[in-house]
């Protein structure tokens, strides 16, 4: 097909695919039977590789760990942050993509700009700002964080798909006598509704992986999963893997199916627009 | 509708419908909610960390003017955190890199190529953090890569890496190489789908052999992307933070420490807020200026 000499040029594209796709895989595959192995297979004095599997660890996990309660702050935090990223976003992302105004480059370069921000750079002012307001541990706090940390690339996905609107339909409702947010309301949004669902994924995904500001905000009663994990250690019994193996899956295989969900949409969303996939 | 002539006029009946003010306000009207927010989230703490960066004390502040920036500019730590940041940032984004192109040169025009992506992209949809504790675990504590390693051969016994500088910043990469390749593969193997077959069929009726079509057409078509896709993740490892926090935390001397994690060791470790406001401020400017030119430059095509 691609080389000279086919059949050669097959096989050892086909092997170079194999070689990665397995170093992807059995990490994970480890990985897994961390989640399924008793306490003391774990770490010793030479890997084990085919260990006794087991679920029955998992119920002493969850008597000394609160799970159900990290699962709890995660969802809750990554659900409220993508709303606020939507609610605010799809009105800029709309204004940015159908107006003509003073300042509309300076204001979507900026609202960009952003998403280049190092967290560490705000870090101390965001810690000392909800201090002040009294909402550091709580899942407010991550809500309003994962927010602002996602609300540009929604913007700009959603503004990407929008371009995608023939203005004509726009024209025609306009002539019809609809007012310029019911047109955003009951044309544009469902239009381009696959863009909406690509943003939203995306921000979750970021909002789940979130470390540095999720580790200064929640300090007990806050932890999402993300964070959760660093603390799973326990005195003598040093770092407990099973349980952040166990834990890691839990937020791995809903963000699957979310992602096989807009799989299509993935290198656009993940260009914010730029790469039409 | 029931006066037919402005149906024949719409701009017109718009402008009877609101005042000329509202119209030009409305799309400011639009946009205003999340500038605000996201001012509130840059500006305030870009403003904060200024007048922070200022202070001394761990409880009582005083005002110390220059002081925390002279003192950093000649803290050793503060400038080794900077090259290895650098110097970790240039080694993983160009692995990242080289191994993404390839693969996704390899698989675009695959049979399977939905099923490879897939595949590829499972490391990426796990936390950095988890990420993080596999690595950690393959190659410390559960000693899974030295005792790979012996039984084929290469070595006896136990390889300690958190002891050297370059192994320990060998394991950071490999951790950020495993986890983020997928994101500038999934772009890659999207940009070359998206071209158009038909050049490449033309070119190899040409007689052009694969190597040739590929970086004499495919390339160069590439360009644009890459750039997007190499600045959205170079501005990521630049900021590297949980691996450095979970697997190293800076060991050995000092030598795996990011810019990032040397702010968050000194502000919630050491409790300096006041020194690492200062690096705070160094950071932002150098963001600043960073994503100003980049950001402009690069996405530009995307706004017209």
């Amino acid at each position: 097909m691609m080389a000279a000499k086919p059949e050669r040029g097959i096989w050892l594209r086909k092997l170079v695919l194999a070689i990665w796709g397995l170093l992807c895989f059995l990490p994970i595959l480890f990985f897994a039977t961390i989640a399924l192995r008793p306490r003391n297979e774990i770490i010793a004095p030479r890997p084990i590789y085919f260990p006794t599997l087991t679920i029955e660890t998992w119920a002493k996990i969850m008597d000394e760990w609160p799970l159900i309660t990290y699962f709890k702050n995660s969802v809750m935090a990554i659900a409220g942050s993508v709303f606020i990223c939507l609610l605010l976003g799809i009105p800029a992302a709309y204004a940015l993509a159908r107006y003509k105004f003073r300042g509309r480059e300076d204001i979507g370069f900026y609202i960009l700009s952003t998403k280049m921000m190092a967290p560490a750079a705000v870090a101390i002012p965001i810690f000392v700002l909800f201090g002040q307001f009294r909402i550091l541990d709580t899942v407010w706090a991550l809500m309003l964080v994962y927010a602002a940390m996602n609300l540009s690339i929604v913007v700009w996905i959603i503004r990407s798909y929008m371009l995608d609107i023939p203005p004509e339909i726009e024209d025609a409702a306009r002539t019809d006598g609809a007012s310029d947010l019911r047109i955003l309301w009951s044309i544009i949004i469902p239009m381009c509704l696959p863009g909406i669902v690509t943003a939203a994924v995306i921000a979750a995904i970021f909002a789940m992986n979130e470390y540095l500001f999720t580790l200064i905000i929640a300090s007990r009663n806050a932890y999402p999963l993300s964070v959760a994990l660093a603390n799973f250690s326990g005195g003598s019994d040093g770092i407990i893997y099973n349980a952040i193996a166990l834990v890691s899956f839990m937020a791995f295989f809903p963000i699957l199916l979310l992602v096989i969900l807009i799989q299509n949409h993935l290198s656009r969303g993940l260009t914010m627009g730029a790469v039409k996939g | 509708m029931t006066d037919v002539a402005l149906t024949l006029h719409p701009a017109k009946r718009t402008l009877v419908r609101r005042s000329p003010f509202m119209r030009k306000a409305f799309p400011y009207f639009l946009l205003a909610p999340a500038v605000i927010y996201l001012l509130g989230i840059t500006l305030y703490p870009g403003i904060y960390a200024v007048y922070r960066s200022t202070m001394t004390g761990k409880f009582k502040l005083e005002y110390a003017g220059l002081q925390n920036y002279r003192e950093l500019l000649v803290d050793n730590a503060f400038w080794t955190s900077l090259s290895n940041t650098l110097v970790l940032g240039v080694v993983t984004l160009s692995l990242e890199f080289f191994i993404a192109l390839t693969l996704a040169a390899l698989v675009y025009r695959d049979r399977w190529v939905k099923a490879w992506r897939i595949l590829f992209l499972l490391p990426m949809l796990f936390m950095p953090s988890a990420v993080s504790f596999l690595w950690k675990l393959l190659f410390n504590d559960g000693r899974v890569i030295s005792d790979l390693l012996t039984r084929a051969g290469f070595i006896t016994g136990n390889i300690d890496f958190m002891g050297s500088t370059v192994l320990a910043r060998l394991v950071l990469v490999v951790t950020d190489v495993w986890q983020w390749t997928p994101f500038l593969f999934i772009i890659f193997v999207a940009a070359l789908q998206g071209m158009d077959k038909e050049v490449e069929e033309a070119a190899r009726l040409d007689g052009a052999s694969w190597r040739k079509i590929f970086f004499n057409i495919s390339l160069p078509m590439m360009r644009p992307v890459i750039a997007i896709a190499l600045v959205l993740r170079g501005i990521d490892i630049l900021t590297m933070f949980a691996s450095v926090h979970i697997i190293t935390q800076g060991t050995p001397g000092g030598n795996t420490e990011t810019l990032s994690y040397f702010i968050y060791r000194t502000a919630f470790k050491s409790f300096e807020q006041g020194y690492a406001s200062a690096a705070s401020v160094l950071l932002l400017v150098a963001t600043i200026i960073l994503a100003q030119t980049l950001v402009r430059r690069f996405f530009k095509s995307g706004v017209e």
